[in-house]
């Protein structure tokens, strides 16, 4: 069996999640009519998932569904933690359930990243985690120099020296030594890492927690990034 | 065009006015017409290490207040016809250069001179940045220990924002590192930053390594640049430098320290 007319594949696709706050029809037609009518050819059979995690136990699926699709929308499926009844519910119902990376994790790592999920959960989001841009900067950063990225990440090919701050909303990667001050997540995104290929940094801060360099010796002097995970500062090697 | 280099640290007593005196008279031995200036205003120095103080009559201030003509406040060496020297006025203070008016002394000079090397004030206050300001190169002054080294690359980055060619946006000002008073044994030691560790913190292209030497202070208060000591490691290792600045490749000596041979073994040599 060499040419197989049909083959299976797994490939991770961008969809767009509907959180839905109420289960009350009436009033997610209103609200979703009103979010249509702002870009009609943007909805124009969007493919979309329904997260129905705030949700209380008395869903119409159904209705949901057609609801969606008065909307032009093309249904997928439901998402959310939910125990396994509801999923059972949802499946012998003929609908799919699709997880995501998120709910499939340890109940720990669900608890830290909620707050994550109450910033980006307007009624409609078309992204799940914040998307920054990136600030690139070529060359070193000297001493007394400060280089801050509002509403992004800071991408730096070259070395951060020692007595030179670099600061981001998001991420900031250093494609050199780190010897200097980093701040990510300056206004406030725990979910903000910092990488860098030679870790001698002053001072380290995410979301406003910081180390000083003593709090970073294990992976001092080589590739290692710094997140935030189990609500404290985490350094990890990098390669 | 006339090339202009600023001798620059940011750190105090690393040898900016030693290496200016010893390689502006280098230059001006090869052949080219140098002219030094002095801009560590009211810590008039250069003249001293030159060896002509008692032939200052007007200054670089004086010129800039047009109380003098350029030709006036110039000082002609003694020992190298095509070198010159502008020395610092003693009385005023750095408040007292302005951009505009430097400006149009270095061009003045330009039309004269192949090689315009200013000799800067410590710090990074206005009278360093002044100093800096019109250079199209920079030879950063590095002693090999950590407090130089950080001085170093904050004035880096002033020659990276604060100079013209950053506010025009022009090719930037080419940086050499030149580090001095370097001493091979206590780097063996442990005691001192190595070679390599000062280019690895400031990553610019190595233009020199002066030895810790005895002439250097001899050199000083004899008011004879320490390049005129041939027989010396740091007037040897000065002449390197020149040749390179003059685009020729010459192998770095001075970095190891001398294994030391029987006889000085036995006679504690």
């Amino acid at each position: 069996m060499t040419d197989a007319s049909i083959e299976f594949k797994g490939s991770s696709f961008t969809l767009s999640v509907l959180h839905l706050k109420t289960s009350k029809l009436a009033e997610l037609r209103k609200e979703l009519a009103k979010k249509v009518a702002q870009a009609p050819d943007f909805f124009y059979l969007v493919p979309v998932v329904i997260c129905i995690e705030k949700l209380d136990c008395s869903i119409d699926y159904q209705g949901i569904k057609a609801l969606i699709e008065e909307f032009n929308f093309t249904f997928v499926g439901f998402t959310g933690s939910i125990d396994k009844e509801q999923r059972t519910l949802i499946r012998e119902l003929g609908f799919s359930f699709v997880n995501t990376a998120r709910t499939n994790t340890s109940k720990k790592q669900v608890i830290t990243e909620r707050p994550i999920e109450q910033e980006t959960s307007e009624v409609i989001s078309n992204t799940q985690v914040k998307l920054y841009s990136d600030k690139i900067h070529r060359g070193q950063i000297r001493s007394g120099q400060q280089i801050y990225a509002k509403d992004q990440n800071l991408v730096i090919i070259g070395s951060v020296s020692a007595g030179a701050e670099v600061i981001a909303d998001g991420n900031i990667h250093v494609y050199g030594a780190l010897r200097g001050r980093a701040i990510a997540g300056a206004k406030g995104h725990h979910r903000a890492q910092i990488y860098c290929q030679n870790l001698e940094a002053e001072l380290v801060s995410i979301n406003g927690n910081y180390w000083l360099s003593e709090s970073m010796e294990q992976h001092w002097g080589s590739p290692a990034y710094i997140h935030f995970t189990d609500s404290e500062l985490t350094l990890s090697k990098l390669i | 065009m006339a090339r202009i280099i600023v001798v620059t640290s940011g750190k105090g007593g690393v040898g900016k006015t030693t290496s200016s005196a010893a390689i502006g008279l280098g230059l001006a031995l090869k052949g080219h017409k140098v002219v030094l200036i002095d801009f560590d205003i009211g810590l008039r120095n250069l003249d001293l290490i030159m060896g002509c103080e008692r032939r200052v009559v007007y200054d670089f201030v004086n010129v800039i207040n047009g109380e003098a003509t350029l030709n006036q406040a110039l000082i002609k060496d003694k020992r190298v016809s095509s070198l010159s020297i502008l020395p610092a006025s003693q009385t005023r203070d750095k408040d007292a250069l302005n951009k505009e008016n430097v400006g149009k002394v270095l061009e003045e000079l330009g039309k004269t001179y192949d090689y315009i090397i200013c000799d800067s004030p410590a710090g990074i206050e206005a009278g360093a940045m002044m100093a800096l300001y019109y250079a199209d190169e920079a030879i950063v002054t590095t002693n090999p220990e950590v407090s130089s080294v950080r001085d170093s690359d904050r004035i880096l980055g002033m020659l990276a924002s604060r100079s013209r060619r950053a506010e025009l946006d022009l090719e930037p000002i080419k940086e050499h590192l030149l580090l001095t008073r370097y001493s091979p044994k206590r780097v063996e030691e442990g005691e001192m930053l190595s070679v390599e560790d000062v280019e690895d913190i400031l990553s610019i292209p190595l233009l020199g390594v002066i030895p810790e030497s005895q002439a250097v202070l001899k050199a000083s208060n004899a008011g004879e640049p320490v390049i005129l000591d041939t027989e010396s490691d740091a007037g040897k290792a000065y002449q390197d430098v020149v040749d390179r600045l003059l685009g020729e490749s010459v192998d770095f000596r001075f970095l190891l320290a001398e294994k030391k041979g029987i006889f000085s073994r036995m006679f504690g040599g």
